[in-house]
């Protein structure tokens, strides 16, 4: 029986290697910081050097990530494996995480309650995603995800006392609960055909590669895999299983709409992608069929059903359904030549993706925060960001609307910006495949898309918004003695002219030069082989 | 003792995990939803089980423990929301949330 052999690649390695303790070191880094977290919180109770403190562990995780980049990959255990990839994916997910912290400062201030939560939260959701990006066995798939889930429900709820908190989070966790119930039900249906949690089949020496044709066509093993896909799907909002998306964007704070968006997509995605190769998904042709159409869905509702919204927070919830499902492309692969190619476009992709996302909503923090009348709360001024309250950006802050633009562009895919060099790997990638009706549907897609990105440009552009709210507004900050909420405001008022300068410098180098980025991510894939082991198939 | 064939196990926990979802679907009051909840993933638990008895490992059990942790994890959080809910809007009732539309 299959015992022995299994047991015995267990019990070898068992034991860390230094080797191994580094590969993992910035996710150690990251499990270490949220103890020290907590002990700080034991000993002073203070946001701002909670927040120091959350931000220098994320930036020395991203730092110790940096030399992992161009290592071969490393498994350390048989619960993760290091690569090249799933290290730039985690720093992407750091990144978003550092971001994130830098810009929940002024939200957490507004609020009068201690908040030293939000920060464990934002690291345990970070360690979820630097599990989930370098897991290699379902075991720790599972484990990452409920870590990022579940303190996503945390964060989306956070401000309770907000109007539409206890709605949103509620929705956030019966979807995500329903969507893991499908994912967990999915791998045990996986597992008990192949006898193996390990995500690539061949080398756990249960099964020979001689069974596993036989396996492909077993009715339970190709139902888990396609409840494994739908609670995935479920993550990273593609058609069937987006309902929940606009909801939790609208309704949760601004920051943590943010951190969804990037982080959990990243994340998601990039074990998805992991997954699904490994297990030589390409071969079954009626799953491939499945996430076909789901991409050519997700593309066209996404982008339809973005056109009549007027939140932005809503209008970017439907914008990233659409780009889930164009990134949806490079699961679509037909041979095993073109996995490199597929890693390369996904992830210059979700650089892409994450680097716009992030800029947007900055400027939708920024903002709000200087939209915010004394008498009103946070919450209720986030509620009512419509693209209407845009209007004019540009003559009163002409960086902040350039790196809003800059961003509109590259999500709509605009020539000369990050997310047409993205786009355009992914129709070579579609062309090679011979993927002629997802290439319609990005084309379609990109098309409708435009008319509501190019809505913001305008609104941006436009005169500014009417004279009589912005008297309203002054004569209310006078009255409010000597504006408090006012001083509060400017205090960090260095830092946002950095970080948006920053953005609008990056979003502007990567898209004139994207071939930095590029090499970078094409060095990955030399010195990677990802699945050697199932070169030697017959 | 007469062994219970894999496909079996697998249909039941289908079956017990069908139940839960349709609660979670057609249930109004949010504790019922929860309860659902814990169905499906027990039923998932049952396919672990089941398998991991067929292959003798032991990966099966675990992974049922690490989905009891979860299953508790997520229940304490449904709850704590259950409790803010209820003092909020006075109703357990799940359609009483939605507020936002578009």
């Amino acid at each position: 029986m299959p015992t022995e052999m299994a047991a015995a690649p267990l019990l070898s390695n068992v034991q860390f290697t230094n080797a191994m303790l580094l590969a993992i070191s910035p996710q150690l880094i990251v499990a270490f910081g949220i103890v020290l977290s907590l002990l700080l919180i034991a000993w002073k109770r203070s946001r701002r050097m909670l927040q120091g403190l959350t931000s220098a562990i994320f930036i020395v995780a991203l730092i110790a990530s940096v030399p992992l980049l161009f290592n071969n990959e490393i498994p350390v255990t048989i619960l993760l494996k290091v690569d090249g990839y799933g290290v730039f994916a985690f720093m992407l997910v750091c990144f978003s995480g550092l971001m994130v912290t830098l810009l929940s400062g002024q939200l957490l201030q507004r609020n009068t309650e201690a908040h030293d939560e939000y920060y464990l939260l934002l690291q345990l959701v970070i360690l979820g995603g630097g599990v989930l990006v370098v897991s290699d066995h379902f075991a720790s798939l599972f484990l990452g995800f409920e870590l990022l889930s579940l303190a996503l429900v945390g964060m989306v709820g956070f401000f309770r006392e907000g109007k539409h908190a206890v709605e949103t989070a509620f929705k956030y966790l019966i979807l995500s609960a329903t969507a893991s119930s499908f994912m967990l039900l999915g791998i045990a249906f996986i597992y008990s055909q192949t006898g193996s949690l390990h995500f690539s089949l061949i080398n756990t020496g249960v099964n020979g590669a001689d069974q596993l044709g036989a396996e492909l066509t077993n009715t339970f093993h190709a139902l888990g895999m396609l409840l494994f896909f739908a609670g995935m799907a479920f993550k990273l909002s593609l058609v069937p299983f987006h309902f929940w998306t606009p909801d939790v964007y609208q309704g949760a704070p601004t920051p943590v709409t943010m951190l969804m968006a990037t982080v959990s997509k990243v994340a998601m995605f990039t074990v998805l992608m992991k997954c699904l190769f490994s297990q030589g998904v390409f071969v079954q042709s009626h799953m491939m069929q499945l996430m076909a159409l789901v991409a050519i869905l997700s593309m066209v509702f996404g982008n339809v059903l973005a056109l009549k919204q007027e939140n932005l927070k809503r209008l970017l919830g439907y914008s990233s359904i659409a780009h889930m499902g164009y990134l949806l492309i490079v699961l679509l692969i037909t041979s095993m030549q073109d996995i490199n190619f597929a890693w390369q476009s996904a992830l210059f992709y979700l650089s892409a993706y994450v680097l716009a996302s992030l800029s947007i909503f900055m400027v939708l923090i920024f903002t709000t925060q200087e939209a915010l009348l004394p008498g009103q709360s946070q919450q209720q001024a986030e509620d009512d960001t419509t693209i209407g309250s845009w209007q004019g950006l540009f003559w009163r802050k002409p960086m902040m609307a350039f790196l809003a633009i800059l961003a509109v562009l590259s999500l709509a895919g605009i020539p000369l910006s990050m997310g047409f060099i993205a786009k355009f790997y992914l129709l070579t990638f579609a062309s090679q495949a011979g993927l002629w009706w997802l290439i319609a549907a990005l084309v379609v897609g990109s098309g409708i898309g435009l008319f509501y990105y190019l809505r913001i440009i305008f609104s941006l552009f436009a005169a500014p918004f009417s004279e009589q709210k912005a008297e309203q507004k002054v004569q209310q900050q006078a009255v409010s003695s000597d504006g408090t909420g006012q001083v509060q405001a400017s205090g960090n008022w260095p830092w946002k002219g950095v970080l948006v300068t920053g953005f609008v410098f990056a979003g502007l180098v990567f898209g004139l030069y994207p071939d930095v980025l590029m090499q970078v991510i094409s060095r990955l894939g030399e010195l990677t082989e990802p699945l050697a082991v199932l070169d030697q198939t017959p | 003792m007469t062994a219970i064939p894999l496909n079996h196990v697998l249909i039941l926990a289908c079956i017990l995990f069908s139940i839960g979802f349709i609660g979670v679907i057609i249930r109004k009051n949010t504790l019922f939803i929860l309860m659902s909840l814990e169905i499906m993933l027990n039923a998932v638990g049952v396919a672990f089980i089941g398998a991991g008895s067929v292959w003798q490992q032991a990966d099966g059990q675990i992974m049922f423990i690490l989905i009891l942790s979860l299953a508790a994890a997520e229940v304490a959080i449904g709850l704590a929301l259950l409790i803010r809910m209820q003092r909020r809007y006075q109703s357990l009732d799940i359609d009483k949330l939605s507020e936002m539309r578009g």
